[in-house]
């Protein structure tokens, strides 16, 4: 049911999938959050013709899987373990997203809370 | 050769040359719709038994068309589809389902296996399907209004590109 059901009901607080996040990073947390950086330099991923629905986080992953498919041409089984890397950085990268929505949720409702409360 | 074979046919017998090339020409001509026009509509009893004997009927099947549709003195067939014909009849015709010299309905050419069965008995009557076909839309429609402000979506936020300004791990620096 997480596919289908997972944000059905976040829609009493007005929230659905791909929506933006709203509050401030920081908002809940004691410690400071670190930054998600951009190891993949964009110039390189222009060169390599990367499109750019590819040019997230991960794209590091997705660059060296490319060079090494490009390297052992017909024999792509070599490059099982940058795919392997790459897709699972694709999986985190999902989870995050995962864990942004269901921390909007909750902090929406906490909010709704206070609000009812003030 | 064949053109010195015409020349010889046109020397030797040029009357028969005449006739044949008269009925390659004439084939519509001679055969024309006018010849196939029924009579006039029958209105005294001889009439009508003369008409009968005609179009092969006893007197008992004959039955013409009401005089203001202008079918003359052609008798009214059964209205019978070749579709609902029984199938398994030894026919004269049996790609037309007809015997020979069987009178043709007036309109026979759209009564054929192959376009409208007049005599078709639906298997469902005509008030049952309407009614199906009509909830089966209905019913489309309502879940289709409902789901409009139920929306289903997988639980994730916006995917996340560097362009689109700082993102954060959920782990500390």
């Amino acid at each position: 049911m997480g596919q289908m059901m997972g944000s059905y009901n976040a829609r009493n607080v007005d929230l659905y999938m791909d929506d933006n996040p709203t509050f401030n990073h920081q908002d809940g947390f004691s410690f400071n959050r670190k930054q998600r950086e951009m190891i993949a330099k964009e110039e390189d991923l222009v060169s390599a013709r990367i499109p750019p629905k590819y040019r997230d986080y991960c794209s590091h992953y997705l660059l060296e899987y490319q060079v090494c498919r490009y390297k052992n041409m017909p024999m792509l089984y070599k490059c099982a373990h940058e795919k392997h890397d790459y897709l699972n950085c694709e999986h985190q990268d999902y989870m995050l997203r995962m864990k942004e929505f269901e921390r909007e949720r909750r902090l929406r409702l906490r909010e709704n809370r206070l609000v009812g409360v003030a | 050769m064949a053109l010195a074979l015409v020349k010889k046919a046109i020397i030797s017998n040029p009357s028969s040359f005449r006739k044949t090339v008269g009925i390659f020409c004439n084939a519509a001509r001679n055969h024309w719709n006018y010849q196939y026009k029924p009579g006039p509509y029958p209105r005294t009893q001889a009439e009508r038994e003369a008409a009968a004997k005609k179009y092969g009927l006893t007197i008992d099947e004959y039955q013409p068309y009401p005089e203001e549709m202008c079918y003359g003195d052609y008798p009214k067939m059964p209205d019978i589809g070749a579709d609902s014909k029984d199938p398994s009849y030894p026919y004269d015709s049996p790609e037309l389902k007809r015997n020979f010299n069987e009178t043709f309905h007036a309109q026979a050419e759209i009564f054929g296996e192959d376009r409208y069965d007049i005599s078709m008995r639906p298997r469902l009557p005509v008030l049952t399907q309407l009614t199906w076909f009509l909830c089966t839309i209905t019913g489309s429609f309502l879940l289709y209004f409902y789901f409009e402000n139920h929306k289903f979506g997988r639980p994730v936020t916006v995917k996340q590109y560097p362009q689109d300004g700082p993102h954060y791990l959920f782990s500390p620096k």
